[in-house]
């Protein structure tokens, strides 16, 4: 029996390791090769070795056991990275109480979602997957590749920032009134009072390291102390006062994201990156010398109050003021059409193909802490890619196979998975 | 620790013992069956000797010699198990715990999660028909696990003995079972919440505790401890000494549930999981023991039922049944469980259609005898026959989990049921064309009842009359 | 809030009045040097459109310039014609999510007497948006309901509503009713839903209301019937004068609309139809024109494949389906040439995309005489761009819309060049 259970072990052990490296041996030929940061090489190949990109240039021969994909004809490009959505998760909000800085999105991935699979057409390869909108400080954010079929486990990206949801406006007062309605309203109610209430739990979170701190010099001298309660709501916000973790903030209007940057300095904390800002054009100024990066739609606005000034022109004229800009879905549906929605910033704000490419790719990969790994097609970084037809800033495009470190997740020619 | 049981086991034998004098309980002698101990060993022609609700002796029938006093059962031609060890069920429980749809009773929603201390004991009713059921399948052991919130309560062990509370305890608490449920409306509202929650209890748990241990030494100049009973309630599950299961209804909560035990040292039980076959690896890491729910319906979440309508009937058909032989063949130790299953027919057909995907029989014995009895921790006193063990102990015609088999006598703490074998439906219509041969046994519609006959030769077809 | 709402409002208002005061008096514009894409014909490169009050008078290759003509050198552009939204909500929702600013949908499931011109917002910071994409005319829609009320095609310039519309109404909108639960065709035939039971019997009645009706009128003996508003307005849709646009979108309603319309001898146009492609056909075969949904809907079965959106124009083309495309839309009603950029991403023809803008969407909506193609006698819509005009990059230099240029600012422009000057370098 035991050894029989050995033996097996060994068996899936082996099929379970070997396999897949195998499959990340893989090369790209004959494409045109939109590096990103690079620029463009015709008639290109990339050489991806156990999932890394080892090689790109031309001409390159494929070494024994590597797969080839003939690229002819085809653009090829760094994996799509969407900066802010909400797929692979079971649930978006725990939007009871205000505050709920406890919970984690790492808790509730669920590799099962088809929304993988929608934003793996698309060309998507990584996401970062987050709490919703529903509370002043929310929960911590989780950055997953999109390796369709496999476990949670698989899929995260220990690489990432850690980030903390921070929602600020409309949505945290309720204006537009989902979730739970009955009882009491909820505070805040109000713009002055969602600043008021990420402040009171600063200060509590501070005085709770200060707590921690002193008991851990006092019980050095005392061991019948007890200790302060451990309180996982206090903890991520602890880490965010010892830069461990940043804020990705919720915010549509000029006025909030420039109140929240001064209540960042105020309370000693950093933010990754705000999502939305519908109004970033207003204040550029500041993004810029604070050096945060907006997270944000091509166009999409009017559907409430707050983003009723959402210009099409923001992220392109964001950007060449010199915002990190990276634009996002925050849906299931528009992940996978990111690549439409970067090139309408060529329309509205006269970006040119590489300065658009750029806004799904390796800004959001700055964005996310992981440029060093993706969000470009370079020598050492993550064989992460998506094939287009037609140059993917074109409408006429469409995405063919998207490539996880090497492995091929979607083949439109598969008609998809099946 | 060891003493400790000893002494619980002692306890729990003597109080079965006392409820078993108190109606008439005389020594039996099974003679002349077929003996599955349940250990490996097979004694063709044994006899099972029953004293005071214990096994008291078990060998082969020529060795034997039946006490003057016996009732002797004559076993020819049946079959003896162990009682069969259903390690989480729903049955018997008549009233819900607070908070389960009694709203009227209660407004405290807020604490809907807090029913920790609950334990499933004080919601059982026993049922006449519901124990039959289970004996016709050769159960003879369940544990009743309480509610479906968050922090469900704590599960109690049966023995299937008769129809009062009392007289069916074996362990009143087992361990405290844990779903991955929400609370709709109030905080947690959403899975993450729950996590957060259940990670909070237990380190405000052990913050009690800490602070309750240190008063205990010495309360002098130590601020007193408010009493929290929900906390008093978690803390032996917080500090190892009792298990903690979690019903995972999907393989993401398998995970959940073993990271949950590896961040906070507990003493973790995976049950439901009947996707288990899908995190093998990650199971087999662990080291967890492993209930495995016979019910196959695959969850909401699944791919399988996600991605359209062929994949989900190949689910439900083929994919999601073959879990367990699946696990099987990873070497994975675990036991059957009729988690999420009503009735007792239904667990029935579940194991016939596991075996069907190919899980050896003798298999599905094991994970519903000796693998429940250790994970259960009561293998000291039940899950084989062996001498000195409570006496559960089934007969059959024909082997368990079969089709046309008949459970037909049960022994459950040595109190013995005999069922009448199930009327033949289609005795008229012609046999169909079955491979019957070696140790099958059919039962023959004779007019004085139903008998076993040992088919002899080799391709014999048909009905043997 | 309002008072932010009212700004944008003026903003669009000076932008207006800003209009070519040069073009207006002479009367004639000569476009020369385009590729003149006329849609119904082959391009013509380098080519010249003449406009001649508010028709086009010439279109072709060496046209003379008429004397006194104002000529626009387009020399490097595309000229198009304007293109059509055959489905929107322009004017009739502001922001989404604010109730007050949303008129699109009445209370009720029966309301053939609502009109949705007569709810439009001539002012709509969101038509300028569409204009300036090269959109001139738009269907605006009612939603909702049973039958939603009537729609009718507007112009996206003009200071009223009279000013703007084109022709109303242009049809009656009916959510066809859907089977519920019935996403699977079932094997056994189900019995009509109650909504298509009561659509039956609005038809009927309405019939049997327009005939007590006429035979009163006739013989004054005779008694009116008591007067009932649904089946009054229900008249010239069951005299077969007003079209029915049916909002329908699975194969068994599609087939049950179909028999819908032949029973009742109605005209009518199918619109969303995103499973369309499973009655492809049938479709065809009844000569029912499409107006596509949005084809950023996800598709409704895993099975049907992640692109079965994306195809289905292209594979009701192919069974012989005349299809335009509609935007669904008043935020991003100018996201209507992706529609059909992105249906031919899928496979329909470049050519036929532009089609599915422009002159299907006129033939389907009964004003192809007058607009759809760049052709002598049609009214002068005209888009000039730099590009491919399904193109996301592309940009729109000239919008002409019968005639006149369009002032191409909107509140995007207006609200970015304020702003601009926060960001100017301090001297």
């Amino acid at each position: 029996m035991n050894r029989r259970f050995y033996i097996i072990t060994v068996v899936f052990l082996l099929i379970g390791t070997a396999l897949p490296t195998f499959a990340q041996d893989v090369l790209i030929k004959n494409g045109t090769v939109l590096t990103v940061t690079k620029g463009t090489i015709e008639n290109g190949d990339v050489l991806i070795k156990k999932g890394i990109i080892t090689r790109i240039g031309n001409n390159i021969e494929a070494p024994a056991g590597f797969k080839v994909i003939d690229a002819t004809g085809l653009y090829v490009m760094p994996g799509i990275i969407d900066s802010h959505t909400h797929i692979a998760l079971t649930g978006t909000n725990e939007g009871t109480d205000a505050i709920t800085s406890e919970v984690k999105m790492r808790d509730v991935i669920n590799s099962e979602d088809p929304g993988i699979f929608t934003a793996l057409s698309g060309g998507v390869t990584m996401v970062h997957t987050m709490h919703g909108s529903a509370n002043p400080i929310a929960g911590e954010n989780v950055t997953l590749k999109l390796k369709w079929g496999k476990t949670a486990e698989d899929m995260l990206v220990s690489e990432a920032f850690r980030t903390l949801k921070f929602a600020l406006g409309e949505n945290p007062k309720r204006a537009n009134s989902f979730g739970p309605t009955r009882g009491t309203p909820r505070y805040p109610q109000t713009r002055m009072g969602v600043i008021a209430i990420i402040r009171r739990e600063f200060l509590r979170a501070k005085q709770y390291k200060e707590d921690w701190d002193r008991y851990n010099q006092a019980v050095k001298k005392n061991k019948r102390l007890i200790p302060p309660r451990k309180d996982l709501r206090l903890e991520p916000l602890v880490e965010m006062l010892e830069g461990k973790m940043f804020a990705r903030v919720h915010a549509y209007q000029a006025d909030e994201t420039l109140e929240f940057i001064a209540l960042a300095k105020e309370m000693g904390f950093k933010i990754a990156c705000f999502e939305h800002v519908s109004e970033a054009f207003k204040i550029t100024k500041e993004l810029v010398e604070e050096n945060i990066g907006i997270s944000i739609f091509a166009d999409g606005w009017a559907y409430k109050m707050e983003a009723s000034q959402g210009i099409a022109y923001n992220a392109g004229y964001a950007t060449k003021k010199g915002v990190l800009v990276s634009i996002n879905s925050d849906s299931g549906e528009r992940i996978r059409r990111l690549f439409n929605d970067a090139a309408k910033a060529m329309k509205y704000g006269g970006l040119n193909e590489e300065e658009a490419l750029r806004l799904i790719t390796i800004n959001p990969a700055i964005q996310l802490g992981v440029d060093k790994i993706v969000g470009s097609l370079e020598v050492g970084k993550h064989g992460d890619i998506a094939l287009f037809r037609e140059h993917p800033m074109s409408i006429y495009t469409r995405c063919e196979k998207t490539i996880v470190e090497g492995e091929v997740y979607f083949d439109r020619e598969k008609g998809g998975e099946k | 620790m060891k003493t400790y049981r000893k002494t619980i086991v002692f306890l729990i034998l003597a109080f079965c013992y006392v409820g078993i004098q108190a109606r008439t309980s005389p020594t039996y002698a099974v003679v002349g069956c077929r003996l599955v101990i349940g250990n490996g060993t097979v004694i063709e022609k044994g006899t099972i000797l029953i004293r005071d609700g214990l096994i008291q002796s078990v060998g082969p029938a020529a060795d034997l010699k039946i006490p003057p006093d016996a009732r002797v059962i004559q076993g020819e031609g049946k079959i003896a198990y162990p009682g069969l060890i259903d390690a989480h069920s729903q049955f018997f429980l008549e009233r819900k715990p607070a908070g389960q749809g009694d709203e009227s009773e209660t407004d405290e929603a807020a604490d809907l999660w807090k029913n920790a201390h609950v334990n499933a004991y004080d919601f059982i009713k026993p049922k006449k028909s519901t124990r039959e059921d289970l004996h016709k399948i050769g159960v003879t052991t369940v544990v009743v696990v309480p509610g479906r919130e968050i922090f469900a309560g704590q599960s109690v062990i049966v023995n299937l003995n008769g129809d009062i509370r009392e007289e069916m305890v074996l362990k009143h608490s087992y361990g405290l079972h844990i779903n991955f449920v929400t609370n709709r409306g109030e905080y947690p509202s959403s899975l993450m919440g729950t996590m957060a929650l259940i990670r909070q209890s237990f380190y405000d748990a052990r913050h009690y505790g800490l602070h309750a241990g240190l008063y205990k030494e010495s309360p002098v100049g130590l601020k007193r401890p408010a009493y929290n009973p929900f906390c008093e309630t978690l803390l032996p599950y917080m500090n190892k000494e009792k298990p903690v299961v979690f019903n995972c209804g999907n393989m993401e909560d398998i995970n959940r549930a073993v990271r949950l035990v590896e961040e906070l040292g507990l003493r973790g039980v995976l049950s439901g999981a009947n996707e288990a076959w899908r995190v093998a690896d990650v199971i087999s890491r662990s080291g967890l023991p492993l209930f495995v729910s016979l019910k196959f319906n695959p969850p909401s979440s699944s791919r399988y039922v996600r991605l359209g309508e062929d994949l989900k009937k190949k689910a439900e058909k083929d994919i999601y049944p073959a879990n367990a032989a699946e696990l099987n063949k990873t070497g994975i130790p675990f036991a059957l469980t009729s988690n999420g299953l009503v009735k007792g027919s239904d667990m029935l057909k579940s194991l016939q259609s596991a075996i069907k995907a190919g899980l050896p029989r003798e298999e599905v014995l094991k994970a519903m005898t000796v693998r429940p009895a250790v994970f259960l921790g009561i293998d000291d006193v039940t899950g084989t026959l062996e001498a000195g063990k409570i006496a559960n102990v089934v007969l059959t015609e024909g082997e368990l989990f079969e089709e046309k088999s008949a459970v037909r006598h049960v022994f459950a703490d040595g109190v013995h049921f005999e069922y009448e074998a199930p009327p033949k439906k289609k005795a008229e219509q012609s046999p169909a064309a079955v491979n019957i041969t070696g140790k099958w046994r059919v039962q023959g519609a004779a007019p004085s009842g139903e008998k076993a006959v040992r088919i002899p030769g080799q391709g014999t077809q048909g009905r043997t009359q | 809030m309002i008072k932010r709402l009212l700004f944008f409002c003026l903003l669009i208002l000076s932008g207006l009045t800003f209009l070519s005061a040069e073009t207006k008096k002479s009367g004639v514009i000569v476009i020369q040097g385009a590729t003149v894409v006329t849609v119904t014909g082959d391009p013509i490169p380098g080519g010249t459109i003449v406009i001649e009050g508010d028709r086009i008078a010439a279109v072709g290759k060496d046209i003379p310039v008429p004397a006194g003509a104002v000529v626009l050198d387009a020399t490097g552009l595309f000229a198009y014609p304007g293109m059509i939204d055959a489905g929107c909500f322009l004017g009739l929702q502001e922001i989404r999510m604010v109730r007050a600013t949303v008129d699109s949908q009445e209370t009720g499931r029966v309301n053939p007497q609502v009109s949705a011109l007569e709810a439009l917002r001539p002012d709509s910071m969101h038509i300028p948006i569409s204009l300036s994409t090269g959109i001139t005319a738009a269907l605006v829609l009612p939603s909702g309901g049973l039958i939603s009320g009537k729609c009718g095609l507007i112009k996206l310039t003009g200071w009223t509503t009279e000013e703007m519309t084109i022709k109303d109404p242009v049809a009656m909108v009916v959510q066809f009713p859907s089977m519920r639960g019935s996403r699977r065709p079932s094997d056994t035939p189900q019995p009509p839903s109650r909504n298509l039971q009561d659509l039956q019997e609005i038809f009927d009645q309405a019939r049997y209301y327009g005939q007590a009706v006429s035979a009163a009128a006739a013989d004054k003996a005779l008694p009116l019937p008591d007067f009932n508003e649904t089946l009054q307005f229900m008249q010239p849709v069951v005299s077969g004068e007003l079209p029915v646009l049916f909002n329908v979108h699975s194969e068994k309603d599609i087939l049950d609309c179909i028999d819908f319309v032949k029973k009742e001898k109605i005209k009518a146009v199918f619109m969303g139809v995103t499973l369309g492609w499973k009655a492809a056909d049938k479709i065809a075969e009844a000569g029912i024109p499409v107006i596509l949904g949005s084809m950023t809907d996800m598709p409704s079965s895993w099975d049907d494949g992640y692109d079965a959106v994306y195809r289905n124009p292209v594979l009701l083309h192919e069974a012989g389906v005349k299809i335009a495309f509609s935007s669904q839309s008043s935020s991003l009603a100018k996201d209507l040439p992706s529609m059909a950029g992105k249906a031919a991403a899928f496979g329909l023809d470049r050519s036929e995309a532009l089609k599915a803008v422009t002159i299907n969407s006129a033939e389907i909506l009964g004003v192809a005489e007058s607009m759809g193609s760049l052709e002598k006698g049609k009214l002068a819509n005209i888009v000039l761009c730099d590009d491919d005009i399904l193109e996301l990059r592309t940009n729109i230099r000239h919008v002409f819309v019968e005639g006149v240029e369009a002032d191409l600012s909107t509140v995007y422009t207006e609200l970015l060049n304020k702003w601009k000057k926060r960001h100017k370098k301090p001297e």
